[in-house]
């Protein structure tokens, strides 16, 4: 099969500067000019096709970069993201319509609630490994779910209406059907995940997630303080999760416990597994795809789940580390070997 | 004549039913090649796995330059000033050389996480300047022109290398070799043995478990011999070769043959 991946690769290190940031803003234009394409073959017949836009394909791109950090980037398996979604958006919904916070404001606290809920799942849950890590990740996203079903603050399963919009900034109007407005403010957070991950990801926080991945024990030994690591990941990840949510709480207007089922944290691991673990560009394509296809391909929607199933599995068979896997292709040295 | 470094005290470890180590008290003098022997299964990387802290000891004591060291994190031992290599190659394969040394030399970095996010000048500097001292060690180890090879692509022998230099990335006192010339041939074992007394004369102390005895005899200062979890002997390289009890060890003498 051929390797999307050390093409785009070879492309982008033939590039100098100026190449480099031609090809990322033309890949950023491209990405904002997407609303404008509804009348194309991108249109989506099963919903309109410009809030498919920011949910999901842009909300799962944004929990993917962040499942990432956790699963692709420290190899730590967290089946209950979801949770931390929840946790933003039930922030949002509570101070949204409960003081008069607004959405800016409430951002932060969401992000805070979340990484705090990350700390508190972290601590005790990141001394286990493995599958006893799933497991209890698992169990924290439905006991989420389940506090927020029979919290009567939360609503119960009733949940939270009349959350407000985001107020306009910048002279631009938040109204809750103007969704390229969302589209673009997602794209923003999108990039600032981008950036944060890309940004680690090539200092000490990256060696040690990618140690830690590799072999946990000899990186313990190599004096990598690998708990502290893993429960940054977690917070990390956390911390893009519960901004997603937020904004999710901002756009809906109403949030209900079912909003947040397992399916989402399956759906967005089925994300990053797909598009390759570990590669955010990877992860990015993967839930573009992921969250396009359902709404573009009747016959997808209605099964969703099981194509999705299928596909994973197929994936694991033929393309085990995803549609662009991680790295590394070699540098190749030419001045250094060869005559 | 030199201070010790390490000192065990009466070091027993047992798993279950079976005793690894036996009352085992042995010191790592400064600056001096310290062998330890043994026949197989004798308790020799036990040693290593008690000291980097992989297991708790049972009784006795461990003591890193007059502080005790048991029971502490495995990573703060390593701060501490102890690094090891492992006798079944323990490299993260996907990264390459020089990142697998540098994951080592961040151990004694004061920025973290979030000045490496905001790029603040301290971590900055460090990066400079740890990204420098891993291409160093690379050198000094021999295997500099591997440094942007990925780890799991190297040949063997700059493998069981890059796991020495990634134990002197973490800036030990004392570093613990776990058979490094293990699957050598001859003429690797030379160049090994010329690059551990380098290592010594860099101001490092060293504890070598080997198998090759004709290695261990000439680089050695002192060699300290296991058998049975036990220690038989602790000597001089030439007095333990003469050592009856060691070449019944080695020779394998059922002790109820008799
Ligand atoms: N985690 C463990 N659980 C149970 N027994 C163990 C454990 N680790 C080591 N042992 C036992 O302790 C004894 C010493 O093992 P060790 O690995 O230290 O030997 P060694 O001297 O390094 O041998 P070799 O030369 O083969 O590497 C062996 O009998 C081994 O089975
Ligand atoms: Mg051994």
């Amino acid at each position: 099969m051929i390797n999307l991946r050390d093409k785009g690769a070879a492309i982008w290190e033939n590039q100098g500067r100026f190449g480099r940031i031609g090809i990322a803003l033309g890949a950023m234009t491209v990405a904002a000019a997407l609303p404008f394409m509804g009348g194309t073959i991108l249109n989506t017949p099963i919903a309109d096709y410009e809030s498919v836009l920011v949910y999901p394909i842009a909300m799962f791109v944004l929990m993917a970069i962040g499942l990432n950090i956790v699963i692709g980037k420290s190899g730590l398996l967290d089946l209950g993201y979801v949770a931390f979604f929840a946790i933003g958006a039930y922030t949002m919904g509570l101070l949204g319509t409960r003081t008069g916070l607004n959405t800016w404001e409430i951002l932060p606290i969401g992000i805070a609630m979340a990484m705090f809920s990350g700390i508190i799942l972290g601590v005790p849950a990141l001394k286990l490994r493995g599958d006893y890590l799933a497991i209890i990740t698992l169990g924290f996203g439905e006991i989420v779910r389940i506090v927020a079903l029979n919290l009567g603050t939360l609503g119960r399963s009733e949940g939270i209406i009349n959350i407000p919009t985001p107020p306009g900034i910048f002279g631009i109007e938040y109204r809750f059907d103007s969704h390229r407005i969302y589209y673009w403010t997602l794209l923003m957070l999108i990039l600032l995940a981008i950036w944060m991950v890309r940004r680690l990801s090539v200092r000490r926080a990256g060696r040690a997630w990618e140690s830690i991945r590799q072999d946990e024990d000899a990186a313990e030994l190599l004096g990598v303080p690998t708990f502290k690591y893993k429960v940054w990941a977690f917070v990390l990840g956390a911390s893009v999760g519960g901004a997603a949510g937020v904004f999710y709480a901002s756009k809906t207007l109403f949030i209900a416990p079912d909003n947040f089922t397992l399916q989402i944290s399956i759906l967005i691991l089925a994300c990053v597994v797909f598009g390759g673990m570990g590669n955010i560009w990877g992860v990015i394509l993967g839930a573009v795809i992921l969250g396009y296809l359902p709404d573009r391909i009747r016959f997808i929607s209605d099964a969703r789940l099981l194509v999705f199933g299928l596909v994973l599995v197929i994936m694991m068979n033929l393309r085990p580390d995803g549609l662009l896997p991680r790295k590394k292709r070699e540098k190749v040295l030419p001045n250094k070997e060869k005559p | 004549m030199s201070t010790s470094i390490l000192s065990l005290k009466s070091v027993t470890m047992r798993f279950g039913g079976v005793t690894a180590l036996n009352d085992v008290t042995f010191d790592v003098k400064e600056k001096e090649i310290l062998g330890l022997i043994g026949p197989n299964g004798a308790g020799k990387t036990t040693v290593f796995n008690v000291i980097t802290g992989v297991y708790h000891i049972t009784s006795g004591s461990i003591d890193l330059q007059g502080k005790s060291i048991s029971g502490m994190k495995r990573y703060k031992i390593t701060k501490g000033g102890i690094a090891r290599t492992f006798q079944n190659i323990r490299l993260w394969g996907d990264m390459t050389a020089l990142e697998n040394v540098m994951t080592a030399t961040d151990t004694h970095k004061r920025s973290g996480l979030v000045g490496g996010l905001f790029g603040s000048p301290v971590s900055r500097r460090e990066e400079k300047r740890d990204k420098k001292r891993a291409q160093e060690l690379l050198d000094f180890i021999g295997i500099g022109e591997y440094a942007d090879r990925l780890a799991r692509n190297l040949p063997y022998g700059v493998q069981r290398r890059l796991e020495i230099a990634r134990a002197l990335g973490t800036e030990p006192k004392l570093i613990l070799l776990d058979e490094p010339a293990a699957g050598f041939n001859p003429a690797e074992k030379v160049e090994l043995a010329k690059v551990i007394r380098k290592i010594r004369d860099a101001g490092y102390t060293i504890l070598l478990i080997e198998h090759d005895m004709s290695l261990v005899m000439k680089v050695s200062d002192r060699v300290v011999v296991l058998d049975f979890g036990q220690k038989i002997a602790d000597n001089t390289p030439q007095k333990v070769q003469d050592d009856p009890r060691v070449i019944e060890a080695y020779l394998g003498v059922p002790e109820d043959a008799s």
